[in-house]
């Protein structure tokens, strides 16, 4: 079920409250059920078998990885758990360009076309999953992690329900040993994890979801539009990506804190980073850690004698395998090669532009700062661009447009406003964007001010009536604020 | 305690700050500008210095500069 369903609303608490009233050693088989309660509600065989395998693949292998005798035991016991969970991974991933490509085999050969298994099957949180069971491997294999020896323990990592769609990639050294001290969630707990989720909640269905409606006009065609309107298009799409996955992310976190356990924070301002770097280690932190620690980091030390031509070529490996990951379609190659190229181009270009800045005295100048900033939310914003067309004509048309006819669209965007400025929206739903807009800003802002990292500093560092007008206008947005229409969180389908 | 002074030095040439000194706790949290990226070029010092190489396997577990002394001693004995 998605966490933005009205079942979830009824489900979540509901468990929670199964798991105050049965005993401390009762509570991860309640939440274990739930999560595979929570998982079948999908209706979905396959989800099922996928998790079964991967659980039980990287729970043996991480036992054989423990008690391997030397090296090469080891090192074999790591590869076969990577292979199982990889192997599920790119069949519920790719099946449609692996049915592509046995219908084509056949065809050649001269027998009938047709795929026996044709690709309709979900693959929804086999990802996170997969990628949190490689972890747990290589984790335990370079010895930075214990292995999990209670089966049913060691499954509750894998498809603890919070995270299980969408993540956060949860490390073992993170999860694991929560899970073997699962006590009462305390009045704190509680009070931080409603705030959290509803905060998500919002982000999902005042912001994401109207942001969509606007967004979903152009990209669906985008050819009535030229110039201006492409343009706020493109930076509500960049907002639209963030409201909907943070939201995701706090719903997982504010759920999981209600059990009294913390999951890893995914989003950390992302669009107030200074440079492509920055902007990945705040932007879906769990998954960039990943590929950071196990595709980055073993390339580039593996061409370290190349030095900086070995950094270059580990940053495109490592940003386009995250392109295909999020799908087999130049689309997404293009978004993952082109924030490869940004940080190659960063990395060759540092030391001359730090040097640049220090000669002419503008090493800490704020207005750099804001420079880089506005730089960096352009860039990316032109990479959403090719995650979001749907197909690379369009991406191109985009940049093309917004690149050559932007000055000369001023004016006739202007004549006719509804069309180019509210993309065919009402001026209620503008105006609810911008109001709320200004609430993300405002909270963004207030967390780097008063360094407001977590609800609960928010709940502690607040005088009472600020809370409570908090939980009033939160909860007055949900009510009479949603968007007309609901829809699927973006990373729902990776 | 005398890997520890040559890995210190190799620190203040690497990250250009000569009142730089690490210990076995120091990690890349501590020192400023040690990033993925600096990284690389700090083993390759390394490695040149004590003239050994290290393995995948140990360049991915190295946490805090105490695993760094470890491996260099274990490879030099």
């Amino acid at each position: 079920m998605a966490l933005n369903s009205p079942t979830y609303l009824a489900f979540l608490p509901l468990i929670l409250a199964v798991f105050l009233l049965v005993q401390v050693r009762a509570r991860a088989t309640v939440l274990l059920t739930a999560s595979l309660l929570f998982y079948a509600a999908l209706g979905a065989l396959e989800l099922l078998a996928a998790l079964f395998v991967v659980t039980v693949a990287s729970y043996t292998a991480g036992l054989l990885i423990a008690r391997g005798q030397g090296a090469r035991a080891r090192r074999w016991a790591l590869w076969l758990g990577i292979t199982a969970d990889l192997a599920v991974l790119i069949a519920l991933r790719f099946q449609t360009p692996i049915a592509e490509a046995v219908n084509a085999v056949s065809v050649a050969l001269g027998f009938p076309g047709g795929s026996p298994f044709p690709p309709t099957l979900m693959s929804v949180g086999v990802s996170f999953y997969a990628f949190q069971g490689i972890s747990y491997l290589i984790d335990l294999y370079l010895e930075v992690a214990e292995p999990e020896r209670h089966l049913g323990r060691f499954a509750l990592y894998m498809s603890f329900f919070p995270k299980l769609l969408q993540g956060p990639i949860e490390r073992a050294s993170d999860l694991l040993p929560q899970l073997g001290t699962l006590g009462k969630p305390t009045y704190e707990d509680l009070r931080a994890g409603v705030l959290t989720f509803f905060w998500g909640l919002f982000k999902k269905v005042v912001i994401a979801d109207r942001l969509s409606m606007f967004t979903g006009a152009v990209f669906s065609d985008v050819q009535r539009f030229q110039g201006v309107p492409l343009l706020i298009a493109v930076v509500l799409y960049s907002i639209e990506i963030y409201a909907d996955f943070s939201g995701y992310t706090d719903m997982a976190i504010g759920s999981a804190r209600v059990f009294g356990m913390r999951l890893t924070q995914n989003f950390n301002r992302p669009y107030s980073a200074t440079s492509v770097l920055e902007f990945w280690r705040r932007w879906h932190i769990s998954f960039s850690r990943w590929i950071l620690d196990y595709i980055f980091k073993p390339v580039q030390m593996g061409l370290r004698s190349w030095k900086t031509a070995g950094t270059v070529v580990a940053l495109m490996v490592t940003f386009l395998a995250s392109g295909v990951w999020h799908g087999a379609a130049w689309t997404f190659v293009l978004w993952g090669g082109l924030h490869g190229v940004y940080m190659a181009c960063s990395v060759l270009t540092r030391s001359t532009r730090a040097r640049l800045l220090k000669a002419i005295g503008m090493a800490d100048s704020r207005l750099v700062r804001w420079w880089r900033i506005a730089l960096v939310f352009a860039l990316v914003s032109v990479a959403w661009i090719f995650f979001r067309a749907e197909n690379l004509g369009d991406a191109f048309y985009i940049v093309a447009s917004v690149a050559t006819q932007l000055p000369a669209s001023i004016a006739p965007s202007i004549a006719d406003w509804s069309h180019n400025l509210l993309l065919d929206q009402s001026w209620r739903e503008a105006a609810v964007v911008l109001v709320s807009l200004m609430v993300l800003v405002a909270a963004g802002l207030a967390r780097s001010r008063w360094n407001l990292h977590s609800p609960e500093v928010f709940i502690q560092a607040s005088p009472p009536w600020v809370r409570w007008v908090t939980y009033h206008a939160l909860g007055f947005a949900l009510v009479i604020f949603p968007a007309p229409a609901t829809r699927a969180f973006i990373y729902y389908q990776f | 305690m005398q890997t520890l002074d040559t890995l210190s030095d190799v620190f203040r040439k690497v990250f250009g700050d000569p009142e730089l000194t690490v210990g076995p706790e120091t990690t890349a949290d501590d020192v400023e500008g040690w990033d993925s990226m600096s990284h690389v070029t700090l083993i390759l010092a390394i490695e040149s210095r004590f003239r050994i190489r290290f393995t995948q396997k140990e360049l991915m577990s190295f946490r805090r500069v105490g695993d760094l002394v470890k491996s260099i001693e274990a490879k030099a004995s």
